[in-house]
């Protein structure tokens, strides 16, 4: 904070002063000094705060509508931050559950109708370019710089921040969950004298995390022969097509692979790709029968059983498999930890994880509260509310802010929480974008096709040339010089490819 | 009110110079349903022949007329008429299935049986569940590792088998037809049950007393007797199937690839997750000239019309 500072005699001076245009001169370095003060102290008030103040005034006895993915997300509005949010401000929360893969549509069909029926939206980053293109979101730039958010704005993790926020340099939406692969080991299998004795007999390095895909492989393979007859395999994976297409992207390029070459040609069967997908369909066979079809149901549950010893996904498995708040009667689905304790966190292979999916906070366009809708994202996105949701066990919100991952309640939950933590930050460091282009989901469609297409046996090869075949096509049907330009915009992102 | 009854009040009513008056007074009575129809009805059509003559997709409101842009993509398009294959196909092998299935189970259930109403409702109850909770309820059946198919196979074969049900090329088609004909047969059932109770039980006697066989009882005289409501019924069912969209999507959402991708199935990627508005509504008119086609032909071959 700036302002003259005076000393005693310059005071006594200014008293003695006279006539008029001296006080006057005297008064206004006062009146700046108060208006600082007033104006520190405004800013010394949180975010989260500003936002109830505000909402008090504005949205009092109104209700606003908030879209949420359905199922374990939507528990954070329905009983934590709806309830409080109409608590501190009298302003209730209708939440609008849809399922992950209908919400795109689903905000794009009521924008299109323009009845103003949503007024907060739960968006994935990748389908920002999209959006804000359509015109479906509203920029923020003007109610952060009102209600003074930007510097709360800063403290979030660098790589949802500086990559999952803005389109054309304005805001579109508030980075709110920390999304990324993480790897989960057994600790205890890793540790175990026999395995690692042999391991080491075998390939000639030693039983440890893998850090590459070969020694993923290798240890793989060579736990599940070891290891089958007590029912567990040496890792399991997301597989099936929706799942798959986040794995793909990670490992294409982790494997040195690029999406397109200069002239905006894709380059997904390049040798990378064909490998990632060779390898894959070899490493079904350590993997449990069926694994084709795992999404993050099926493959939590082999997890959580300890029929594997390795697996990747998002966050929540490593708090489920830590049996934290299991007895949460949301959490009744979820299988019951047989391995609390005994699991251990990483990077995926190849160290750069996928930052998949994940969800930012955003307004809707069509809104008729879209101020309204803005204090509330506000207050939900802030460093105080956020850091109580990260921690919610039914949530699914994974934290995303930098004190999140420091922050010593959370790393008192549970023994291994700490190690946790760090993984997950470890993760937003180096973690890899989901492809965000014009009509992403033409690409990804392409791509989970392709997938399906390998799990009947196919090619890999020729599955590759057809998807880039298609990919083409839809960057024909965009146009190549405007989709090159979007494609040039997210490649020069720091979390676009490995660095 | 018998007929003449009914005519003699209207030659009442009717007042010398009355005609034109009464034939506005009969128009301004069936105006509003008129318009009800034509709103809900024919406005969608014209707006969506209006729409497939445009450009507008995800990003582009492009309203300006494009003449047959969209049509010729169409033509063009290997994806879509794979996706109508799809569809004839299944139609072509489902319907006689659950046309033949339906009849046999409905013979068995024309005489009187010991708990025939328990077993009638208990046949019936697939068809009250709805399609996409039924795709649901066979993807759980059929998965690979912790579905109960894999799993009794598994204990007759003595060991764990890996069938993938819903990605083997060769056996996607007919899981899906599985649960295809699960749900939809009982309809059938439950339609010619109806049609059967009706069959006069009088000929077929005099008819076997004439020393007519089974079959040529069921040939000559309960086939020309259930005919028009089989009719309907395959009628009905072969519009259902094609617009299969919710068992595919549950259990295979198209693939693998595009292999088991149905009409509906493409139209809603196109229209819903792509935002290819235009296109999706060529593609909605295809589909409502070929259905209308067809439902004339059927209707004047069964001679349902009349």
């Amino acid at each position: 904070m700036g302002g003259r500072q005076y000393n005693e005699e310059e005071k006594m001076s200014i008293q003695h002063r006279r006539p008029l245009g001296v006080c006057r001169q005297a008064l206004l370095p006062a009146l700046a000094v108060i208006a600082l003060a007033w104006v520190g102290v405004a800013n010394a008030q949180s975010a989260a705060q500003r936002a109830v103040d505000a909402a008090k005034k504005i949205c009092s006895g109104k209700t606003i509508t908030i879209v949420w993915e359905a199922g374990l997300q939507s528990l954070d509005p329905l009983n934590f931050s709806g309830p409080k949010w109409e608590q501190l401000t009298g302003c209730k929360v209708k939440v609008v559950e849809v399922p992950t893969a209908e919400m795109f549509t689903k905000i794009m069909q009521e924008y299109r109708a323009g009845t103003g029926a949503y007024d907060a939206l739960n968006v994935i980053p990748a389908w920002m370019p999209d959006l804000v293109q359509a015109g479906a979101l509203e920029m923020l730039d003007p109610y952060v710089d009102k209600y003074g958010y930007r510097s709360e704005l800063q403290s979030i993790a660098p790589t949802y921040r500086d990559n999952q926020m803005t389109v054309n340099g304005k805001i579109y939406a508030f980075p709110d969950d920390g999304d990324v692969f993480v790897m989960y080991y057994r600790k205890d299998l890793f540790a175990r004298d026999d395995l690692k004795k042999a391991f080491k007999a075998r390939h000639g390095y030693d039983l440890a995390v893998p850090k590459t895909w070969k020694e993923f492989d290798d240890i793989g393979a060579f736990l599940t022969e070891a290891l089958k007859k007590e029912g567990i395999y040496g890792a399991s994976s997301f597989r099936e097509p929706g799942y798959g297409n986040f794995m793909f992207q990670e490992r294409f390029r982790n494997e040195g692979g690029k999406f397109f070459d200069a002239n905006m040609k894709a380059t997904i069967n390049s040798p990378a790709g064909v490998k990632v997908f060779s390898d894959w369909v070899k490493e079904n066979k350590f993997m449990p029968p069926g694994v084709e079809k795992f999404g993050f149901v099926e493959n939590l549950a082999t997890f959580l059983q300890g029929h594997a010893a390795m697996t990747i996904s998002w966050p929540p498995y490593g708090r489920f498999a830590a049996g934290y708040l299991a007895n949460e009667k949301a959490l009744d689905w979820v299988p019951k930890s047989r391995i609390a304790g005994k699991v251990g966190y990483a990077l995926p292979p190849g160290g750069h994880p996928e930052l998949a999916a994940g969800f930012a906070l955003s307004v809707a366009s069509t809104s008729k509260q879209k101020e309204q809708a803005y204090l509330f994202i506000q207050w939900l996105n802030s460093e105080e509310i956020s850091s109580q949701r990260v921690k919610l066990p039914y949530a699914l919100r994974d934290p995303f802010r930098d004190s999140h991952f420091t922050d010593p309640a959370y790393m008192k939950l549970w023994p291994d929480a700490k190690e946790y933590l760090a993984a997950l930050q470890a993760g937003s460091k180096t973690g890899l974008l989901d492809l965000s282009l014009i009509q992403t989901d033409k690409y990804e469609e392409a791509l989970r096709q392709g997938i399906s297409r390998l799990w009947a046996g196919e090619d890999p090869k020729r599955i590759l040339d057809d998807i880039a075949r298609q990919w083409d096509e839809t960057t024909r049907r965009v146009g190549v010089e405007k989709q090159k330009a979007v494609y040039n915009a997210w490649a020069a992102k720091s979390g676009a490819y490995p660095k | 009110m018998t007929a003449s009854q009914a005519d003699l009040v209207l030659r009442a009513g009717a007042r010398p110079g009355g005609g034109r008056h009464d034939r506005r007074f009969k128009y301004a009575l069936v105006a509003p349903s008129i318009f009800v129809l034509l709103l809900i009805g024919v406005f969608p059509l014209v707006y969506l022949l209006v729409v497939s003559f445009q450009n507008i997709t995800m990003t582009d409101m492009d309203k300006t007329f494009q003449g047959l842009l969209n049509y010729r993509l169409l033509v063009q398009d290997t994806r879509m008429w794979e996706a109508l294959l799809h569809t004839v196909i299944f139609t072509a092998v489902a319907l006689p299935i659950e046309l033949l299935l339906g009849l046999a189970m409905a013979q068995l259930f024309i005489d009187r049986l010991p708990g025939r109403q328990v077993f009638i409702a208990l046949l019936v109850l697939p068809v009250v569940v709805s399609p996409i909770v039924a795709g649901a309820t066979w993807s759980l059946m059929f998965n690979t590792r912790f579905g109960p198919i894999n799993q009794i196979i598994g204990w007759f074969a003595g060991e764990e088998v890996n069938i993938l049900w819903t990605i083997n090329p060769s056996l996607v088609y007919p899981a899906i037809l599985a649960a295809e004909i699960w749900q939809w047969t009982p309809f059938m059932f439950l339609l010619l049950l109806a049609a059967l109770s009706g069959v006069d039980k009088s000929q077929l006697e005099a008819a076997a007393i004439d020393g007519a066989g089974y079959w040529r009882s069921f040939f000559k005289l309960v086939l020309p007797a259930i005919w028009p409501v089989m009719a309907v019924a395959i009628l009905i069912r072969g519009l259902d199937l094609f617009r299969l969209f919710d068992i595919v999507w549950a259990l295979t959402k198209g693939g693998p690839g595009t292999m088991t991708e149905t009409i509906s199935i493409f139209a809603y990627v196109k229209g819903f997750q792509q935002f290819e508005t235009s296109y999706t509504a060529a593609v909605a008119l295809m589909i409502i000239v070929l259905l209308t086609v067809v439902v004339l032909l059927a209707l004047k071959r069964v001679q349902l019309a009349r």
